[in-house]
């Protein structure tokens, strides 16, 4: 007895120590982060999210297979928390029972139920593994790039911690059927797998199971504590980072509006910026403490790379690549991280007392350039990553690949996927923030959308009197604002309808614009337009990482829609939508904002609008990203769909799950020039589900795919008859008898 | 090494302007006002060049009504050091000879070891000012560049003519115009952006830069404005509907417009 609890708390002990030494070095590397404003602020938000996504394993059930296996695990590795408390009670009293509840029979079925289903969870992340396998799918499986020996290990492990615990249970049975003593809690039953167990090696002798049990017990805590290193040095971290990461997320989740720049828990006043305050991250030392856990709790899953348009394009950027390399950077430059302690100065400079204190090594790594170009590098196409996770070392080349970083859309599916809720969209938007701000480094194409909306308000460098063209090609009135002298919008006003620069520059958003105001007409809602008064919202700024020219445009917007006393207002643009509803309260500009899908499903459900002809051919829905992901306005555009056309079919990519049509993040401006084209991916899906019109709520969506089909069309005769439509030309058609 | 780079506020070049019907001037309150484009090529070339050379000081010039500061706080917030802005009433209405003879005044005596224009502004288009102010000043014109190099005391260039490119030398102090599509200018850096707010600009008049008001101004312009119409609206043209008789729609059309 007492060499059993020798051994016991020795092996604790010692292992122990190298845990608890771990674990205050990742608690002071997430501490050594820049500050976070606003995460811990919503208390009752935070511990709702605990128990729907922690407890109810939410995000992880949108895949159902994996999901239901990782249920399994996880509630597994909650119950089986008993049996711990259960084994080192074992250690000082041999008939040891947790109080009150430790004998019930219910406990020990539980106990053992759950031992098996970890053991059924993680045979099933076995088979996926094997049928998902990098080495044969390459960059198509989402485990591209994620460790595969330590995946293996991991499973390994859990694997043995479940075996050693029925080995050491059955053994406890069978001393206490020997012995006639509660040896094991449940003697009474219950524990159907340790009692099977158990009738292995009964006729062993009581003895040699004394002797099993002794070993058994020693063997589990071995074994946990063992798995407790290697979960504190491996991704399996996330079992800890992952339930802090989502107390700490952005409620509701981290899509939709961009975070302004803070310095100090403040906005980021830009007309008077202090000397020290941060443009963005320039360097892994630029990031948030919150940005450091993040990075710890990502378990590779790559459920976020399997949904990203870019890398689903062959190109380099892979939100979990992405994620994985910074996390890398953070741990290898760990030492200038807790030595600077927060205080590293960015743009450019560092903290010299931290880097004098540095090996040359590691100095050099902290001094090397954090974003720019790994032109030529191995493995480019896959962000330096090989199939099983190792990085390519090339220790001179920037670290962040730049072109990775300009990939994205910013289309939100890897936030939407992430069931540990890690950020990514942030952090590429702050590094483009730096990019742009301070390094003036970032795709030439991007200078035209800059001047232009600095010099003409709109990303094409239209002149602003142009706004009023659609007016003119529509045969009833249209209210502009101060036509008639008034300086706030009239209370017979039901909406104020902005247009948007597409809606105003471009020919098919146009034709949106047009439709929508005579919808609003003939279901009797009055509105007016502010003419040459919009100016771009300024969403491309921002999403480009220009958040200086998003705050001069958004502050112009929000005094004009202020001045004039704006509040209910209608759009047709989805990023217009995000902006005006979402961005501009951060400046002070709070207004009901609706996209036209949402409208006109409502005047439609009120019979206010009453589609008679509905047309024949099938139409299938392409969800925005900025209308769904974004905003969750799922169900109103898909109402109208189904009024106005007699067959609706689905894309298998629908809903969150939508795949973005490539033109958000500044894109539209952008021209790819790697891999294949993602509008042309997705419009091969639409044509594929047979659908002879594409129901679109977006201009950029409809210039996007009506690019894609007419080249379809061109090239090779495919995609007959097939149209990309508004929703609201839809509608319109089929309200004309 | 210090040089001079001369910028231009200009109205937008793809505004419709309009000219005052009081005195034939542009009506500039009614169109943006935009530094000249390439004006732009310009500074960025001498922010290359004070670059390769490992140190230097660029001072922009500029004549121009008030809000003209805007192109040169542009222009430094791209990087350069100051400015000096040659403001007057009795400057409104000046033409490329007036302009040319200020810019002049102003910059000699500085000590400036190259003096850079954009090789024309996009309002007047006269692209003759470059020219007219290494003249007035005694220097080597080295005009329409799309290479710049300088080295040793000397500049060349790479010369843009109709006939094809011819390189040109000269020793400093010279003055170079540059074309478009030189070089790619610089996106202003945030932190470019707030310097630029600290950095000095002179304001001059006329007396401070000690000019004529005789050679200045709408008065002492070489040619006048004696009156001017709008431009007609663009009619809508004949459409014709090509259906194999294109090509004779076309030929009576060039028939009856005796072209052929």
């Amino acid at each position: 007895m007492v060499l059993r609890l020798v051994v016991g708390l020795a092996l604790t002990v010692g292992i122990s120590f190298f845990a608890g030494r771990r674990v205050l070095f990742l608690v002071k590397l997430a501490r050594s982060g820049k500050p976070a404003t606003g995460r811990l602020s919503d208390p009752t938000g935070s511990v709702q999210a605990e128990a729907i996504e922690v407890l109810g394993q939410k995000k992880l059930l949108k895949w159902t297979i994996p999901g239901i296996a990782h249920v399994m695990a996880f509630w597994g590795f909650l119950v089986l928390g008993a049996t711990i408390l259960e084994v080192y009670g074992a250690l000082f009293n041999p008939e040891f029972a947790i109080p009150i509840i430790g004998r019930w029979s219910i406990v020990g079925f539980a106990e053992d139920l759950f031992g098996l289903l970890v053991l059924v969870g993680i045979s099933i992340f076995a088979v996926l593994r094997l049928t998902n396998n990098p080495a044969k799918q390459g960059r198509w499986s989402r485990f591209f790039g994620s460790h595969t020996s330590g995946a293996w290990v991991i499973l390994f492990m859990i694997f043995n911690v479940v075996w050693t615990l029925f080995l050491y249970r059955a053994a406890q049975y069978n001393v206490g059927l020997y012995k006639g003593t509660n040896n094991f809690p449940f003697m009474n039953g219950g524990a159907f797998m340790s009692e099977w167990v158990a009738s292995w090696f009964y006729g062993l002798g009581e003895t040699a199971n004394e002797i099993i049990e002794v070993i058994g017990i020693w063997l589990q805590i071995a074994v946990v504590l063992f798995f407790l290193l290697i979960v504190l040095h491996s991704k399996h971290l996330h079992i800890g980072a992952a339930p802090i990461n989502v107390y700490v997320s952005r409620r509701p989740d981290g899509l939709g509006p961009l975070q302004p720049m803070m310095h100090n828990g403040e906005p980021l006043n830009f007309e008077d910026p202090p000397e020290d305050a941060l443009f963005g991250k320039g360097h892994i030392a630029e990031f948030t403490w919150k940005g450091y856990v993040d990075l710890m709790a990502c378990t590779e899953c790559g459920r976020c790379q399997s949904q990203c348009p870019a890398w689903n394009t062959e190109k380099p950027l892979s939100p979990k690549l992405m994620i994985m390399n910074l996390r890398d950077t953070m741990f290898a430059q760990s030492d200038y991280l807790l030595a600077a302690k927060g205080k590293h100065p960015g743009l450019g400079e560092f903290d010299q007392a931290a880097l004098e204190s540095l090996s040359p090594e590691v100095r050099a790594q902290v001094e090397r350039p954090f974003i720019g170009s790994r032109l030529g590098s191995e493995h480019e196409a896959e962000d330096g990553y090989t199939f099983d996770g190792h990085r390519t070392s090339n220790a001179e080349l920037p670290i962040i690949d730049e072109e990775a970083l300009w990939n994205c859309t910013m289309c939100g599916a890897c936030v939407n996927q992430c069931p540990v809720d890690i950020e990514h969209i942030d952090h590429f938007v702050d590094m483009r923030r730096n990019q742009v701000m301070v390094a003036s480094d970032f795709p030439s194409e991007l200078n035209g959308l800059f001047k232009n909306l600095e010099n003409k308000g709109n990303p094409w460098g239209m002149n602003s009197s142009g706004r009023n063209d659609w007016m003119s090609e529509v045969d009833f009135d249209v209210r502009v604002f101060g036509a008639t002298g008034e300086d706030s919008i009239p209370d017979d006003i039901d909406y104020l309808f902005w247009v948007g620069c597409a809606g105003a520059f471009e020919d098919r958003a146009k034709r949106t614009t047009k439709n929508v105001a005579e919808l609003m007409n003939i279901a009797g809602v009055s509105f007016m337009v502010l003419g040459d008064g919009e100016t771009c919202t300024g969403d491309p700024a921002r999403r480009a990482g220009n958040e200086f020219l998003f705050q001069m445009q958004a502050q112009q917007n929000v005094e004009v829609l202020n001045e004039i006393k704006a509040t209910k207002i209608v759009v047709t643009c989805p990023h217009c939508l995000n902006t005006l509803k979402r961005e501009y309260p951060q400046l002070g500009g709070n207004y009901e904002v609706v996209h036209h899908s949402e409208l006109l499903a409502e005047l439609v459900k009120a019979g206010r609008l009453t589609p008679v002809n509905k047309i024949e051919q099938t139409v299938t829905y392409h969800d925005p990203c900025y209308l769904g992901r974004h905003n969750k306005i799922y169900t109103p555009p898909r109402e109208l769909v189904s009024a106005s056309a007699t067959s609706v079919v689905e894309m298998e990519r629908s809903g969150d799950k939508s795949f973005c049509c490539g033109a958000g993040g500044a894109r539209m401006w952008m021209e790819e020039k790697i891999g294949t084209r993602i509008n042309q991916n997705r419009a091969d899906e639409a044509i594929a589900t047979g659908a002879k019109r594409i129901a679109v709520g977006c201009p950029f969506c409809s210039v996007m795919l009506n690019d894609a089909v007419t080249s379809r069309q061109q090239e090779e005769g495919r995609a007959v008859g097939v149209e990309v439509v508004d929703i609201s030309t839809l509608l319109l058609n089929a309200s004309k008898p | 090494m210090k040089i001079a780079v001369c910028v231009k506020q200009v109205p937008d070049s793809w505004a419709e302007k309009k000219l005052r019907d009081s005195d034939a001037l542009l009506d500039r309150e009614s169109v943006e006002s935009v530094m000249n484009e390439l004006d732009e090529y310009a500074v960025e070339e001498a922010l290359k060049i004070v670059e390769a050379n490992g140190s230097g000081e660029i001072v922009i010039v500029t004549m121009g009504p008030q809000r003209a500061d805007e192109a040169i706080r542009k222009s430094l917030s791209m990087g350069a050091d100051s400015g000096i802005h040659l403001v007057d009433a009795g400057l409104a209405g000046s033409d490329a000879i007036a302009t040319s003879y200020a810019l002049a005044k102003v910059i000699e005596g500085r000590a400036f070891d190259l003096i850079i224009f954009g090789s024309e502004s996009t309002d007047a288009r006269m692209s003759v000012v470059p020219a007219m102010v290494a003249e007035r000043l005694g220097l080597a014109q080295l005009t329409f560049a799309n290479k710049v190099e300088v080295a040793g005391g000397s500049v060349t260039i790479d010369r843009v003519g109709d006939n094809g490119i011819e390189t040109v030398t000269a020793s400093l102090p010279a003055v170079v115009s540059v074309v478009e599509k030189i070089n790619e200018p610089r996106y202003p850096s945030f932190k470019g952006i707030m310097g630029a707010k600290k950095k000095t600009i002179e304001s001059l008049s006329l007396a401070d830069a000690g000019l004529d008001a005789g050679q200045t101004g709408l008065a002492a312009a070489w040619s006048k404005v004696d009156s001017f119409a709008a431009r007609p609206a663009k009619a809508a043209g004949v459409v014709v509907q090509d259906e194999g008789e294109g090509g004779v729609a076309i030929a009576d059309f060039l028939d009856a417009q005796k072209v052929l």
